[in-house]
């Protein structure tokens, strides 16, 4: 039966930006191969990733991935 | 805006001033009018939206699941109109053993593109305003 909490994940993508140096968007988005917008959608938490994406994202920043995605299944 | 949503207001363009101009040439031309329909060859200029520019990301995995979704819902509600014109409207109008008009079914051709194309646009424009939420 599903729970009444959706699943949820977060990221720490505007988090990390700011800890590597106050990386832009657009720096960001053209270190993993994505527009500036899909970076825009995926820290307003509007947009999730491919797993593809995600370990782009992590070895962009140098971290693991679970340390760019939090997920929370809402039990 | 990208690439992918300056297409769609394009679509969007083309349709409507393809609308306007065949609404306007009706009162002269009367049912020639209808050859405005082929305004709607600018569609395939849209193409130029994604010339590909040096170091430059045009569309990526979120723009090209906004456009599947898109082209899905766009192609489902095409063949519901298709469905419900076919077996409902068409012999309301013209009866069971009625016959359509030639230029019915020729507009019925430019009708159904217009439509595709405005609900692929629309469902594109929407889906950059509230964000898509998944990739697949």
């Amino acid at each position: 039966m599903p729970s009444k909490n959706p699943e949820k994940l977060t990221n720490r993508i505007r988090r990390l930006r700011f800890d590597h140096g106050e990386m832009t968007q657009q720096a960001l988005a053209e270190r993993v191969g994505v527009t500036r917008q899909t970076i825009i959608a995926l820290e307003a938490g509007k947009y999730v990733p491919s797993l593809l994406l995600a370990f782009r994202l992590a070895v962009a920043f140098g971290v693991r991935v679970e340390e760019v995605f939090q997920y929370e299944d809402g039990s | 805006m990208s690439a992918t949503q300056k297409y769609a207001w394009f679509n969007l363009a083309v349709i409507a001033g393809t609308l306007v101009v065949i609404v306007v040439l009706l009162p002269f031309l009367g049912k020639g009018a209808l050859g405005g329909c082929g305004f709607l060859g600018l569609i395939g200029f849209g193409v130029l939206f994604f010339r590909k520019q040096p170091g430059k990301i045009l569309t990526d995995e979120r723009d090209r699941v906004i456009q599947l979704r898109s082209i899905i819902l766009a192609y489902a509600v095409f063949w519901i109109v298709f469905v419900l014109a076919a077996a409902l409207v068409s012999p309301w109008i013209y009866g069971q053993d009625g016959t359509i008009p030639v230029w019915v079914v020729q507009m019925s051709v430019f009708g159904g593109f217009m439509l595709v194309n405005a609900v692929m646009s629309i469902a594109i424009l929407v889906q950059y305003a509230g964000g898509s939420s998944d990739a697949e």
